[in-house]
């Protein structure tokens, strides 16, 4: 297949990425929106679904490797310390025990900018500063407490607000406020916006931190085979742990192989290389044995990552007729020890409705705690939760209906960077949830005005997001002489189900069953790149690339056809299933007779994914609509029912889509109304590092979840057509849920989660 | 955790030797111990199965003896028993909101009420009056689901679910250790702070729960309410249990109000329990019992809100048990 290079720049969690890529010279035909599909599009269950739930996959952490040892970390006990000491003697002595390592006898490698992989100042509880490699995990955990370390408690801050504060203990030279100054953002004029609005709303929300808490904890096994490093990892990132860690151990990339067949979850907590999988290469090429570690729950809590929380200062102007004239957000979130991800969470504020004067100030800074990572749309459920509660303020206070107030304020363009999006059915998403929640009929005219103790009530919430993907990314389809195809991509499926995305895309393309085709994923030596699984993006940067390889490879299979049938290849045409002749459509042969032409040889393509089209925004937009009843003795919501209606271009699997969009309806619910990380403000450290204290949603929180998609297939992105939709799904959920509450009750509850304790103190029970 | 040996005892007798003889710990369901040793806080030299003893898991009804429940009894067991449901309706209920189901097909009724506090600092390593420290750490620290009754100096709130509708319906606990065998009612069983930080049950070394005997149900009527910030696998943030009689006047006599998740034993309200005599049932004079089942109620910080909420429940439990 003929390629060039192209300068790419796409998407990746509101992150502008700018690479070069190769790309086809010829683009595939794309999938019109009118042509019908036969597997694409269709509820495929996964082709790995039996594996899965019958205990057969094999994921990162069930792998066992002969004479494996396995390491555990120790983890700082104090949020702030200088390690004085560290006496590993006993430890040593404990049999079974094979070695420790510290920051003493690893080499200082940087980690986070500014600290090491072993770092003897610690910054929170829970920072490394010790491994133990052992036997079995039983006696490494063991030794963990027989590891003696004199630390020089150094004093704490973990208050985001206090963080800033003059006098404050300094976590990092740059003091704590990350680049020492907010990230400002600013079109139009705020002041003169706000002078010319008849009605201005200002008021400040709080969210909380809030964990993955995914099923599968962070695991890696590390195996050296001679100069040739394999690592089972549990990862998003598969390339990106390749490309790091070779680059910290200094080995060539071809002697690096990261392998994550099966995960349990990710959701932003594993989008690169981690300390311990560094650790474990490193143990392992010492001691001459594979090495494993797995985390412990409570280390999931302390140190994998966290979505930030925030305070939100917000002001919103409009015009009697409902027109937006000025928002103004201020920000303050915590990154927590490191540099790891930002508290920004702007982007809603800037994008999702028309507004000239805009301006956002976002200030992330260092606190002694767990350091964030990105979470299932970083920045995106908190702020829209924000944005989404005063605009319903600004409508009442209008006396509009908040669907009304929206759609006035509708944004026909990408108004930070002036140019057009792809496609946007927000509208269509706008009618279709409020048809299917009742909206007109059962949302309160006047908040609170339920009748007992029980009240209903009825919200909605809007959604941005990205998702267009991009390249490069590639894929290989490889048609044997039995039929059968095997596709590879070096992408990962983390659970969304990718593996049988792709098997569609290939299996449709080449006109064959899903039964036919094999999909490889997940293995750096065994396929080729593929884009990290963040950002929405893995749907829509490998499809087309494995439809553009579907195609050159049933063109290539063509001539073999045309062998058989003695006559020129341009003679032929095809159609799923098989090549006719077009002068004499009677005379075909199927894509097996075809295939069995092969013998020997096999077909084997490399498609690439072409560029995005110059000039235009890819997004995806939607709406949910909760409703939810509110007991007003106990404080406790119950969510009833969430209407999900969303633009997101071509589902390309309605049944691991909807997978999807519960998935993350559920997180956004949690995040809504349980989920909370407690500090202990005395001492620095996090107390509910388990996971009933530290509460997820159970089957019995979980609503009736209605998914709709309103969007036609966007054949402007990408060929495919389709859009992300692993973020979007948790975005507006919460918000959604949060103006649901007010319509119920009538009191605005400012802060998340909404728990029964903050539903009393707002009915001003409590 | 650390390395154990697991012993099955043959009889009461062996359990209560294979006990003392080292550091030991004895297991029927093992729900909430795998979690205390796992995090360190129980590290037995030994571990010691009751479930290898004959005759610890029965449910017994007897009109005349009334219910005696088996310490191996497990939760589903107890919350499915005819009998149980049928006169003890509070009891069953309990039973039926611990945990997950999971949890209640291993949990049995003597574990459940032999429970270790779920403090979070607790159990957690941090600074506890109840582990040896110096103050709690609750006192002054993240206290939205500490007691608001009984507390000082440790404001735990006692975990079991179970325990409640038992105390309201005046159950006994049967003991047998290495002096024989000894049966308190339930309410005894507890030790508040103020007695003893230190220790939750009045059990003593290679002590063990036989059995749990209820007085006959003769007419009494029950409710028992939970209220937790998640519908499965959550610890109550306050529970009420009612027992109580309908007497021929159409009034309420005797009986108890017992709360649970705001203490840190299962709090027998003793006037709201005296006011229950001579009620009427009208939403007045349950309100009326709500307030006194909490009055003396001194909340932490954060946790003012268990005060409404908790009369709120009691309120409901009124209701549900007049209703039933």
């Amino acid at each position: 297949m003929a390629k060039k290079l192209v300068r790419s720049v796409w998407d990746f969690e509101n992150e502008w990425v700018e690479t070069v890529a190769e790309v086809p010279e010829r683009l595939p035909e794309p999938w019109a929106p009118d042509r019908p599909l036969r597997v694409a599009g269709q509820k495929y269950p996964r082709v790995d679904g039996y594996q899965r739930v019958s205990g057969d996959a094999r994921y990162a952490f069930d792998i066992q490797l002969p004479r494996m040892l396995h390491g555990k970390i120790l983890r700082s006990p104090l949020p702030h310390a200088r390690v004085k000491q560290i006496r590993a003697e006993k430890a040593l002595a404990l049999p079974g025990v094979v070695a420790v390592f510290t920051h003493e006898n690893i080499p200082p490698i940087p980690w986070y900018g500014d600290s090491f992989l072993f770092d003897p100042h610690v910054r929170y509880e829970g920072d490394e500063v010790a491994l133990v490699v052992a036997e079995s995990e039983a006696v490494a955990e063991e030794a963990l407490g027989l590891i003696e370390v004199d630390y020089e408690p150094l004093p704490f801050v973990i208050d985001p607000e206090e963080a800033l504060a003059a006098g404050a203990p300094k976590l990092h030279d740059e003091g704590n406020l990350w680049n020492g100054r907010p990230n400002v953002y600013e079109r139009g004029d705020v002041e003169k916006g706000f002078q010319e609005a008849d009605v201005v709303v200002e008021d400040t929300f709080r969210t909380q931190v809030v964990h993955h808490a995914q099923l599968e904890v962070h695991v890696c096994v590390a195996d050296w085979e001679g100069d040739q490093l394999t690592v089972y990892e549990t990862t998003q990132a598969t390339f990106s742990v390749q490309r790091s860690l070779a680059s910290i151990l200094k080995l060539p990339l071809n002697k690096v192989r990261v392998v994550n067949y099966f995960m349990g979850g990710g959701f932003g907590s594993k989008l690169g290389l981690e300390k311990q999988t560094v650790l474990a290469a490193l143990a392992a090429k010492q001691l001459g044995r594979p090495v494993r570690i797995a985390n412990p729950r409570k280390d999931e809590f302390l140190a994998m990552g966290n979505r930030p929380s925030s305070i939100q200062k917000l002001k919103v102007g409009a015009k009697r007729d409902g027109t937006l004239t000025a928002i103004s957000l201020w920000s303050l979130g915590p990154g927590g020890a490191y540099r790891s991800a930002g508290a920004e969470l702007g982007t809603p504020v800037r994008e999702i409705y028309k507004c000239p004067n805009v301006r956002t100030e976002e200030s992330t800074v260092y606190i002694n705690a767990g350091p964030a990572r990105p979470k299932r749309a970083p920045g995106h459920p908190q702020g829209t939760f924000a944005l989404e509660s005063i605009l319903d303020e600004v409508a009442e206070k209008l006396g509009m209906d908040p669907l009304e107030f929206r759609l006035k304020n509708y944004a026909e363009i990408d108004q930070v960077r002036n140019r057009p999006y792809t496609s946007k059915y927000l509208r269509e998403a706008y009618e279709a949830g409020a048809k299917a929640i009742g909206w007109y009929e059962k949302r309160n005219k006047i908040p609170g005005s339920g009748v007992g103790p029980i009240k209903r009530g009825i919200g909605m919430a809007t959604q941005i997001w990205g998702g267009g993907g991009g390249p490069p990314a590639y894929a290989t389809v490889e048609i044997v002489s039995d039929g059968s195809v095997i596709v590879r991509s070096g992408s990962q499926d983390i659970g969304g189900g990718t593996r049988t995305i792709v098997a569609q895309v290939a299996a449709e393309e080449l006109g064959i069953p899903m039964d036919r085709v094999t999909v490889i994923m997940g293995d750096t030596a065994l396929c080729p790149y593929g884009p990290t699984s963040g950002g929405s993006v893995t749907a829509a940067s490998i499809t087309p690339a494995v439809l553009a390889a579907a195609v050159e490879a049933r063109e290539q299979l063509k001539g073999y056809a045309a062998s058989a049938l003695n006559v020129p290849a341009d003679q032929l045409a095809w159609e799923p299933g098989r090549f006719f002749l077009k002068s004499d459509p009677g005379k075909s042969i199927s894509f097996e007779e075809a295939a069995s032409r092969l013998r020997s040889n096999m077909i084997v393509v490399t498609g690439a994914r072409g560029p995005n089209p110059e000039g235009y925004t890819i997004n995806s937009f939607g709406a949910q609509f909760a409703e939810v009843e509110v007991d007003t003795e106990t404080g406790r919501v119950r969510v009833l029912k969430i209407v999900a209606a969303h633009s997101v271009g071509r589902l390309i699997n309605p049944l691991t889509g909807r997978c999807q969009f519960e998935g993350g309806i559920i997180m956004g619910l949690g995040f809504a109304l349980l989920e909370n990380r407690w500090m202990d403000p005395n001492v620095g450290r996090m107390i509910n590092t388990n996971l009933h204290d530290y509460r997820v949603p159970t089957m019995m929180e979980i609503p009736e979840i209605e998914v709709i998609i309103v969007s036609e297939p966007d054949t402007k992105a990408n060929p495919v057509g389709g859009i992300g939709i692993g973020e979007p799904a948790i975005i507006p959920t919460a918000a959604a849920i949060a103006n649901a509450v007010y319509n119920a009750i009538g009191v605005r509850v400012r802060e998340l989660p909404i728990t029964p304790y903050r539903v009393l103190e707002a009915l001003g029970k409590a | 955790m650390k390395n154990f040996e697991h012993v099955d005892a043959r009889s009461l007798a062996e359990a209560s030797r294979l006990l003392t003889e080292k550091p030991s710990v004895a297991i029927a369901g093992g729900q909430d111990l795998l979690c205390m040793m796992k995090d360190g806080l129980l590290e037995p030299a030994r571990v010691v199965n009751l479930k290898s003893i004959p005759g610890l898991s029965r449910i017994v009804y007897d009109e005349a003896k009334g219910l005696s429940i088996g310490a191996l009894v497990t939760l589903s067991e107890l919350e499915e028993h005819p009998a149980v449901r049928q006169l003890y309706p509070a009891i069953a209920q309990a039973a039926g909101l611990v945990g997950s189901p999971q949890i209640r097909n291993l949990g049995t009724a003597g574990g459940n009420l032999c429970q270790k506090p779920r403090c979070w600092y607790y159990r957690g390593h941090f600074p506890c009056l109840r582990r040896g420290g110096d103050y709690c750490s609750a006192a002054a620290g993240q206290n939205r689901y500490h007691c608001i009754l009984g507390g000082d100096p440790c404001y735990m709130v006692h975990p079991s679910d179970l325990a409640v509708p038992l105390v309201a319906f005046g159950a006994r606990v049967e003991i047998a250790g290495p002096k024989g065998r000894r049966s308190v009612p339930l309410e005894e069983f507890y030790i508040p702070p103020r007695v003893d930080v230190t220790r939750e049950t009045i059990l003593r070394p290679g002590e063990v729960v036989t059995a749990i005997v209820v007085p006959p149900a003769r007419g009494r009527i029950s409710a028992f309410v939970k209220f937790a910030e998640r519908g499965a696998w959550d610890f109550a943030v306050a529970s009420v249990a009612v027992v109580v009689q309908k007497g021929e006047d159409g009034k309420l006599m005797g009986g108890r109000v017992v709360l649970g998740g705001v203490a840190p034993v299962p709090w027998l309200a003793p006037k709201a329990s005296e006011a229950l005599t001579g009620s009427e049932l009208s939403e007045a004079a349950f309100g009326r019992i709500a307030e006194l089942a909490l009055e003396g109620a001194q909340p932490l910080a954060q946790n003012g809100y268990k005060v409404p909420l908790t009369k709120s429940l009691v309120r409901k439990a009124l209701r549900m048990a007049v209703n039933a």
